[in-house]
């Protein structure tokens, strides 16, 4: 089972920074906090035993209707050790008012641009990388498109039904119901 | 040459040039540290160099500023995104066999590879598994395009070195094995072949002939590009010792694919992490030893040599019967079944209008395309249509090491580098 290595790892060495373990689908999932992400990545980096020493990727999952049960982002890591042929997924959660992690470019020299682009598309701060700027979208770029609540494309028609929702007040024609001016 | 001062060293102070530079600039309205203009002067003795976004010999619409002292590049800085196209927010809103098409664009020149790895992701999700013959020929598929996307990096990183008659004959190479991918899908370079669930359809009669006829002549034609370019000597003052990268860094960037394997580490997800039937063939891992560009050079050429073996093995292998799953969750009811069962015609109604539904839950799957490690992390929330799906671009990760591989060498050499990562912007943008 891909991750079960990092988990009994973790569970063994620094059992406070376990969250959660759960698994599906024959991958294993570790969920840490934001404070113990660098030295739970450091550990599975540097330890014989585990050998993580490949950056996969970091994303973000937003879930924005699961607040206030749950945290809305999801970060996800995937890391990979090549010697003993192994892939772990670490989770961090993270609030929508306080959407920040540790950048781990430190650990992982790779995980500078992937950070970037998550940075980029989902908006998730991560504090202390050298150079958090766009990467893919220009630099004037408006909002993260991979959040749920950012339109995914088009531009709204206005129909007498829809009219509030599709023109801003200001361009209502006044002779329109909704018309403000 | 002076010595090169560490990267990061700030510069003596700015000359009445580059003040007056400065100023134009403020008048101009152009922001401080955004780079609108190609040639700028900041020091006594750096220049920075705008190269790209459209320049030939970086593959596409890659925009890199070089920090020069002289000719030696001090420091790199990759400017990506011109290809942007928020392929992963149109997949949230497709069902998922819709899905197919866009993948294909992404790493446009392995398109089959997209197809695999994703079609394999909603496979693991759903739990499901191609039938033998589908998964043969998936591999076969998948080989014939490792070889299309390796000789069309030979060919064009060649030509930015000079070589034109490599060029020219990669081409007439490469046009053998788009003419399959035209026969079994219709279309020359965007197949959408693999589906989730199997193949679009069975591979036609003049399938075997075509196929055939290239694992009888590829060898020969390989020899041929071989004794173009491996003994060169142009090629090899060019290329020998030159962008090197250490196991160590490799690794500590993400890199995969041949830069990894170049650099001298033996990790290939076919071997690894077998998928598609890939563990009931025998092949080799070619490696390199120092991480320079030559040797990534030679991992591919040999990679091509090893993808020939496993074409040959499955061909000759290739099982008889179903290419396709007959799990009704994917799979159409039959034709005929629809003439007499009113359950199997609404079936068939919601499948093709609505789509499959996938249980819900996260999984990644890799596979190993031409450039390396590419991923597909899916989260589905039971719906018919991915909630996220994250690419994991191979060439995204390997073009991140690229400012760390040029650090110190010639500014014409920066071309070689770039030739030697095979990235295809396509897929590092997505």
């Amino acid at each position: 089972m891909s991750g079960a290595r990092a988990a009994d790892l973790l569970e063994r060495e620094l059992p406070a920074a376990v969250r959660r373990r759960d698994s599906g689908f024959d991958e294993v999932t570790v969920w840490v906090d934001r404070a113990d992400l660098v030295a739970v990545c450091t550990l599975l980096r540097d330890h014989p035993d585990a050998a993580y020493t490949t950056p996969v990727f970091v994303t973000a999952v937003d879930w924005p209707d699961r607040e206030p049960a749950e945290p809305r982002f999801d970060v996800v890591y995937m890391l990979r050790s090549l010697q003993h042929n192994d892939v772990c997924r670490l989770i961090v959660q993270l609030t929508e008012d306080d959407p920040h992690v540790p950048t781990l470019e430190g650990v992982f020299a790779g995980m500078d641009w992937h950070e970037r682009e998550c940075y980029d598309l989902i908006g998730i701060t991560f504090t202390g990388h050298h150079d958090l700027k766009r990467i893919l979208l220009p630099t004037d770029w408006d909002g993260h498109p991979l959040r749920k609540d950012y339109a995914s494309f088009g531009e709204p028609v206005a129909f007498t039904h829809n009219l509030e929702w599709a023109l801003p007040a200001q361009e209502r024609p006044r002779d329109m119901p909704g018309g403000s001016r | 040459m002076t010595a090169l001062p560490p990267p990061g060293t700030p510069t003596a102070g700015l000359d009445p040039l580059s003040e007056q530079y400065e100023a134009g600039r403020e008048m101009l309205g152009i922001e401080p540290g955004l780079d609108a203009i190609d040639l700028v002067e900041i020091g006594d003795s750096t220049m920075e160099l705008n190269m790209g976004p459209m320049h030939p010999s970086t593959h596409g619409v890659l925009r890199l500023v070089l920090n020069l002292d002289g000719e030696v590049v001090r420091e790199c800085r990759p400017d990506i995104g011109y290809l942007h196209t928020g392929f992963e927010k149109d997949f949230e809103r497709h069902t998922y066999q819709q899905c197919i098409p866009y993948t294909d664009r992404m790493d446009y020149l392995s398109p089959l590879f997209n197809n695999l790895g994703f079609s394999l992701a909603v496979e693991k999700l759903l739990g499901i598994e191609v039938p033998l013959r589908g998964q043969y020929l998936r591999v076969i598929m998948c080989e014939l395009c490792r070889l299309a996307s390796h000789l069309l990096w030979y060919g064009t990183s060649a030509l930015d070195l000079g070589a034109t008659t490599a060029f020219v004959y990669a081409w007439r190479d490469r046009e053998k094995l788009l003419d399959i991918n035209e026969l079994v899908s219709g279309v020359r370079m965007h197949t959408s072949f693999i589906r989730v669930g199997g193949l679009l359809a069975d591979v036609p009669d003049p399938f075997y002939e075509m196929v055939g006829a290239v694992i009888k002549t590829f060898p020969k034609l390989i020899d041929e590009h071989e004794l173009l370019i491996t003994k060169n000597p142009i090629w090899r003052q060019r290329t020998l010792g030159l962008g090197r990268l250490s196991p160590e860094d490799a690794m500590a960037y993400g890199a995969t694919g041949p830069v990894l394997r170049g650099s001298g580490v033996p990790f290939d997800l076919r071997k690894a992490q077998p998928y598609s039937s890939y563990d009931h063939f025998d092949f080799d891992v070619p490696i390199g030893r120092t991480g320079d560009v030559y040797d990534r050079y030679l991992v591919r050429m040999q990679e091509m040599r090893e993808s020939l073996k496993i074409i040959t093995q499955a061909f000759e292998n290739l099982p008889d019967g179903p290419v396709n799953t007959t799990d009704r969750r994917v799979a159409l009811p039959p034709r005929n079944e629809l003439n007499t069962s009113m359950e199997s015609l609404i079936h068939h109604f919601k499948l093709v209008t609505e789509g499959m539904r996938v249980p819900a839950g996260q999984v990644y799957q890799a596979i190993e395309s031409p450039r390396g490690e590419l991923g597909f992390y899916l989260v589905s929330d039971g719906s018919n249509r991915p909630y996220r799906c994250k690419v994991r671009a191979p060439s995204f990760s390997n073009l991140s090491a690229l400012p760390h591989m040029v650090r110190g060498e010639l500014i014409a050499d920066v071309v070689a580098v770039i030739g030697s990562i095979d990235i295809v912007l396509g897929d590092v943008d997505r």
